[in-house]
């Protein structure tokens, strides 16, 4: 039986809680708080005491997925990337770009938000970019 | 220690050591095994705590004949003799290594992350209760002073259900905490003052007194002090010591009946 311990920075929020998730046999068990850790002290909220539970959700999406007639169908990268790059550009011609706003996430990396509100400012003309974890 | 450790691992009389090693100045929980004895130079003796017990019947758990080793303080012990008495645990899969811990007259010196406790703030003590307090002093408030000081430290609550999940001795698979009838799930603040009090009933004669909950509240709620006073009225009434006396306590909130007849005859 391989049993390890791996700290890490707790993906929910932009406050950045160390944690410490115990991994037994390749498989993330349990998160504990990181006691050292001059973020959080040892303290968690509910999120981080749950983040090994959603890395084997069942309701976690692996594929892309297009809503048509009311369903969700599973589609291919290209046709989903073509598909909303479409919608997108028809929605930004007809009611103007700040019809659209940008959501970006705590769960992706700094890089990837900084692409985003690139993406927003630059591409679609909007100065609407905001993020969940803007605490 | 080190050697003794080696020794056990080398022997086969255990699979694995659970104790903590220092990595990039934190002092980690880490699983010690014969393949890397290498890593037993950087084996931290400290004032590291992590419920290492609660991790040994996790592993346990998923494979019974694992032998466990585990370094242990005093706390660690008597919540390892709970959860042997709640068939949890049997005993003799698992082999511990005592650390210095607790400070008595024989020994002043202690390594534990509970010894010095902080400074409890002027609001706190003007309006809720003081961590540091013992349950006779949190009592000598009037009832009615005292249910306005207690509902203050529990409406501080964000459920984070972090006392349980830290807890050495909190292994049901079921939680009542989580139980939308008995709990109003969902809601904040969580309903004061029963999720808290439902929380120090199952505490009574199972609490070892470890305090790693009330380290790891982020509302800093005086549980220790709450789980102390429910396990005072335990020892009064059954004259069991959680931890220490054998067998499992005569309060209990699991099986078929409850049985609520006091055991000492003197205490009449």
């Amino acid at each position: 039986m391989e049993v390890k311990f791996v700290p890490s920075v707790c993906s929910y929020c932009g406050t950045g809680c160390g944690v410490l998730f115990q991994v037994v046999d390749g498989e993330l068990v349990s998160t504990l708080p990181l006691k050292t850790h001059p973020v959080n002290q040892g303290k968690l909220c509910i999120k981080g005491w749950n983040l090994h539970e959603y890395i084997t959700s069942y309701m976690r999406l692996k594929h892309p997925l297009v809503k048509a007639f009311g369903r969700f169908i599973r589609s291919g990268w290209e046709e989903v990337i073509q598909l909303t790059a479409e919608r997108l550009k028809e929605v930004v011609d007809r009611h103007g770009p700040d019809s659209v706003g940008v959501l970006v996430s705590a769960k992706i990396t700094n890089e990837e938000n900084y692409l985003a509100q690139k993406f927003a400012r630059a591409v679609i003309g909007t100065n609407n970019v905001d993020h969940c974890a803007r605490l | 220690m080190m050697n003794h450790i080696r020794r056990l691992l080398v022997s086969g009389k255990i699979d694995l050591f659970l104790a903590y090693k220092s990595i990039a100045g934190h002092p980690l929980p880490h699983a010690f095994t014969k393949d890397n004895l290498n890593e037993l130079e950087d084996i931290h003796f400290g004032s590291a705590r992590y419920p290492l017990e609660k991790i040994a019947a996790g592993l346990s758990a998923k494979n019974p004949d694992l032998k466990i080793g585990l370094l242990s303080r005093d706390c660690t012990q008597r919540a390892l003799n709970v959860l042997t008495v709640w068939n949890q645990l049997k005993p003799e899969s698992i082999e511990v290594v005592n650390l210095n811990c607790c400070p008595s007259s024989l020994k002043e010196h202690a390594d534990c992350s509970y010894l010095s406790p902080q400074a409890t703030g002027r609001v706190k003590k003007q309006i809720g209760i003081d961590n540091n307090v013992t349950p006779q002093e949190a009592e000598a408030f009037n009832r009615r002073e005292r249910f306005d000081r207690w509902s203050y430290e529990f409406q501080k609550c964000i459920k984070c259900y972090g006392c349980r999940d830290i807890c050495p001795v909190c292994f049901c698979t079921e939680c009542s905490l989580e139980h939308k009838d008995l709990i109003g799930t969902g809601n904040l603040p969580p309903e004061v003052p029963i999720f808290h009090l439902v929380r120090a009933v199952h505490m009574a004669g199972r609490c070892v007194d470890c305090g790693l909950c009330e380290e790891a509240c982020p509302a800093d709620i005086p549980l220790r002090l709450l789980y102390r006073k429910v396990n005072e009225i335990v020892t009064e009434l059954f004259d069991y010591r959680t931890g220490v006396s054998s067998g499992q306590a005569p309060f209990q909130v699991l099986g078929e009946t409850v049985t609520l007849e006091t055991r000492p005859i003197e205490a009449a």
